[in-house]
């Protein structure tokens, strides 16, 4: 299949995490060259949407269609029975790269995914919902929420590879490994076929939490937000003002109470919060560096100008779940775990200080209220569909065929799911009837190809719903109604969620907001009360629009919060052989909340040995098995705030040998304390108590690895000697994680299992 | 040594010149005769993580420039290889030249060093125990903070004192 006459390539760049107001080329505080460059060969779209999550983002702009129609309403960890909410993305709904490949493109995407189910990333798959299956000839990144820049675990294709190491004697930086590897991918494509043309999606890390670069590029930024949120929103509005991607009537929304005034903190909270900001604003900007070298590059083939840029800063708002204090590990967080400001304090000073917080010591998120600066001029953030703040973000185009207006600014309605029937459109393929043999449902979206070239073009997406883990909005013609459910984003606690249950809630008796965006652009004016027939109108079609994509049952995503559980895991004993590496989050086993064992069995050399037998996640999270000093030690890290440390009396023998640690809980219930007792040859040698476990999960990112600690490691004792590989041998590790438990508590333990994968991914 | 009982404090600071501050607010209680300290040390950890005692304020309130004539007690347990000499030859009280005669090698230093992450700072201050709150109002910003009775008696009790409220620092 050959391709249409002068098809011209695709790069599809999409930012994670970031607000409409982040961008120099909007307003914001963050220097952006690259971001600006596009914009001036280009036009800035500035009423351009998304769903307000990541991965419902990712799968309406692959797809062309509405996040619910292709079974991405919720997260691939919460995967479940409800059509919407699958997280399988459907034969009836090929992906437009799916369509560009078998219509004569290479096709690759590099860096985030988070479109594959959770339970499905491993070896045995099935890979019906990697990247390949989505219609990419290669993939290189990461498949999960989030991931550290330092220790990203990387898959290729249908693989885990694991943790790389850096190029030129340099320690590794995920955006600088996935632009190298685009760079790469594109030079293999063209020196194999001259005239192939090409479609890459690069989907950076960034700006998602933990906030990783390298320290020269947070210190540009110091001093350049103590002025505190309040001020640099309002610097920011006037920016955007000036230019003109707010309109000069538009009005500054206010602060919602849920985050404190700038000034109502002290002095030393004031910097803190401010290095938070420098770190987010300098990890950003360095994003845009990437994209930057990317584009030289296609610039030095020769290709820029018969390339189509699509750049999109930001799959949802800016994130507000760093809760008001941020925190230096974000595990905190999605384990539940608060902690005041101080506490945070004095952990940041533990793993490093305000010169650590952006390195691979720790995990750090911002503040809400930097979230909230961020989404200037809108209300809320991230997970929040009913507003602006959540679904807007800042889209430029570039291609210079079709724009004769470079700089210029468009404001037509726009969505995500209109990208793909816009590339579609302009690269002159049709969209498909059938693909492989099954109808294709027909793109939601439609084509802005048309306001390319006339800034006077009409709108065509005229009406979008919207809806996020119970949050929803409806527009029509203008007109925005907001339904934001009373739930705050970054509460997530299943006491709190009870009334939210099927039953319980009655989503048409949330407060509503009215918009009309043509004379309010940053919906500041509520116009419910005046316009009542208005409110019930777009209730009534949001209600149609769930029928019709599968939105129904709202709040399907958080099933498991209402007794609605995936099937019980049936595999309670994991057995590795040899040196199994890379596990990944998924697919570890359970070991959070009961009891449970680990046994390995090893061949010590005379002269014993060392290393690690085996080990998940890292200092910030983690548990570690471990032979150090010729003793068997294990290390239990809790999220970065206590570690807990057992070793054997004596040290081991040689030759084969069975190690053993048993952990017994206390009670089957989260976070039960337990005690540990390390056995060798079936003698006990060594114990000790994990006053507190963790409940959800050590890591979002990082794998198991058997024989070795790959990564960041769990116990700094070994960090010189990381990843520490066992000087022996492991022969095997089996893990017990379902010993003395009754019916009652396995499905107390389930259901929380399943809350948990809920939590996780809400947060991606 | 008088009559009045010490106490050790030890506080940790996210923002070395916050440190400063607080440090400076300590000396000037000092100076107005609010507060009666054995010595105060203003201790930074610099980019590379090298702690090194910045400055240092005496019992009289009167500061000493890195290592100047007018070193505390504190100082002399910070680092007392390196600041024995000027110890010995300065006339500070008896206290401290009972400690610096003792040559307290309390191992403070690679362990504030421990406790201060590049870019930190820390303030180690020996003061009368009747006026601990305050020491706590003045030291506002420490992110964290220990402190430890000082038993009566010589090198060895102020060194057990210092281990008491470093081990306060851990976790």
């Amino acid at each position: 299949m050959k391709p249409p006459e002068g098809a011209p390539n695709v790069l599809v760049v999409l930012i994670d995490d970031a607000g409409f107001g982040n961008p120099g080329a909007f307003g914001g505080p963050i220097d952006t060259p690259n971001y600006d460059r596009i914009a001036a060969d280009g036009l800035r779209y500035n009423r351009f949407h998304v769903t307000a999550m990541c991965s419902p983002t990712r799968a309406a702009l692959l797809t062309g269609r509405n996040h619910h129609a292709v079974g991405m309403g919720g997260i691939p960890e919460a995967s479940g029975g409800f059509p919407g909410y699958s997280a399988m993305l459907p034969k009836d709904a090929a992906p437009f790269p799916k369509v560009l490949k078998e219509n004569g493109y290479s096709t690759a995407a590099v860096g985030k995914w988070h479109l594959t189910p959770e339970k499905e990333q491993g070896p045995a798959g099935p890979f019906d919902h990697w990247p390949n299956a989505w219609g990419f000839d290669y993939y290189w990144g990461f498949l999960a929420p989030e991931a550290g820049q330092f220790d990203t675990m990387i898959a290729e294709n249908q693989k885990f590879i694991g943790v790389q190491e850096g190029k030129d004697g340099k320690p590794f930086y995920f955006p600088e490994a996935m632009t190298d590897q685009a760079i790469d991918w594109l030079h293999g494509v063209r020196g194999h076929e001259s005239e192939k043309p090409w479609c890459l999606y690069y989907s950076t890390g960034c700006s998602h939490a933990p906030h990783h670069v390298w320290k020269e590029w947070a210190e540009k930024y110091k001093g350049r937000f103590d002025q505190g949120w309040d001020e640099l929103r309002e610097e920011t509005f006037e920016r955007q003002k000036t230019l003109g991607v707010v309109p000069a009537d538009a009005i500054l929304t206010p602060r919602d109470e849920l985050m404190p005034a700038w000034d109502s903190l002290d002095e030393n909270g004031k910097r803190v919060f401010a290095r938070q900001m420098e770190v987010y604003a300098g990890y950003s900007e360095n994003a845009d560096h990437h994209v930057g070298r990317l584009l030289d590059s296609i610039e030095e083939m020769g290709e820029l100008d018969d390339t189509i840029v699509i750049w999109i800063w930001g799959d949802n708002g800016a994130s507000l779940e760093g809760t008001p204090t941020g925190s230096f590990n974000e595990g905190t967080m999605v384990n539940g775990l608060p902690l005041t400001n101080e506490e945070q304090m004095r952990l940041a000073l533990k793993w490093g200080g305000l010169e650590a917080w952006s390195t691979e010591m720790m995990y750090p998120h911002y503040s809400t209220a930097w979230a909230w600066a961020g989404n200037t001029p809108f209300r809320w953030g991230k997970q929040v569909a009913s507003h602006l703040g959540g679904t807007r973000n800042p889209l430029v185009v570039r291609c210079p065929q079709r724009i004769a207006d470079s700089g210029g600014l468009r404001s037509q309605f726009t969505h995500v799911t209109d990208i793909g029937p816009t590339i579609l459109d302009m690269v002159g393929i049709p969209q498909p009837t059938h693909v492989d043999g099954v109808e294709q449902q027909p793109m939601s979206g439609v084509s802005f190809a048309g306001s390319l070239e006339d800034s006077n073009a009409p709108e065509r997406h005229t009406q979008q719903y919207f809806e996020n883990f119970g949050n929803r909005a409806m527009y029509k013609d203008g007109w925005w109604l907001s339904m934001r459910m009373p739930r705050i984003p970054w509460r997530l606690d299943p006491e709190l969620l009870k009334k939210f249950a099927p039953g319980v809630w009655k989503p048409d008796e949330d407060p509503v907001e009215l918009y009309y965006l043509p004379d309010d652009f940053s919906q500041a004016t509520d116009l419910s009360a005046s316009h009542p027939e208005k409110v019930k109108e777009l209730q009534r079609l949001f209600w149609e629009e769930a029928e019709k994509y599968n939105v129904k049952p709202l709040l399907a995503g958080f099933s498991p919060f209402f007794g609605i559980l995936p099937p019980l895991g049936s595999q309670t004993t994991v057995t590795y052989h040899g040196d199994v590496q890379n596990v990944a989050p998924g697919a570890v086993p359970r070991v959070y909340n009961h009891s449970y064992t680990i046994s390995a069995d090893l061949q010590i050399p005379d002269g014993g040995a060392e290393g690690v037998i085996v080990a998940k996640a890292s200092h910030l999270g983690g548990f570690s098995l471990f032979v150090q000093d010729g003793k068997l030690k294990h290390t239990y890290a809790f999220l970065g705030v206590f570690e807990y440390h057992q070793e054997s009396e004596g040290e081991l023998p040689t030759g084969d040998v069975n190690v053993e640690l048993t952990f017994a809980a206390d009670e089957a219930k989260p976070a039960t304390p337990g005690e540990v007792t390390l056995f060798v040859n079936g003698e006990p040698v060594g114990s000790g108590r994990l006053d507190h476990t963790v409940p959800f999960g050590f890591s979002g990112y990082a794998g198991m690895d058997v024989g070795r600690d790959n990564g960041l490691v769990v116990d700094r004792s070994y960090a010189d000697k990381a990843p520490f590989a066992f000087t022996g041998k492991v022969k095997k590790v089996v893990f017990d994680v379902a010993p003395h438990l009754d019916d009652k508590d396995e499905h107390a333990l389930h259901e929380h299992a399943s809350q948990a994968d809920t939590v996780r991914g809400i947060r991606a | 040594m008088s009559d009045t009982e010490f106490d050790v404090a030890i506080a940790a600071y996210l923002i070395p010149d916050l440190a400063q501050n607080e440090f400076d607010a300590l000396v000037k209680l000092v100076e107005d005769d609010q507060l009666e300290v054995e010595g105060v040390a203003l201790v930074t950890s610099d980019a590379d993580g090298t702690v090194a005692v910045k400055e240092t304020g005496d019992h009289l309130g009167r500061k000493g420039l890195e290592i100047g004539g007018g070193v505390g007690l504190v100082v002399g347990l910070f680092a007392p290889p390196l600041l024995a000499a000027t110890i010995v030859g300065g006339a500070v009280g008896g206290v401290v030249g009972k400690f610096a005669k003792h040559r307290v090698e309390s191992g403070l230093e690679e362990k504030m060093g421990a406790a201060l992450p590049p870019g930190s700072a820390g303030i180690v201050a020996i003061y009368d125990r009747a006026k601990t709150d305050t020491v706590n109002t003045t030291l506002a910003s420490a992110v964290r903070k220990s402190v430890a009775h000082v038993d009566r008696g010589g090198a060895k009790e102020l060194k057990a004192a210092l281990a008491e409220a470093q081990a306060g620092m851990g976790g």
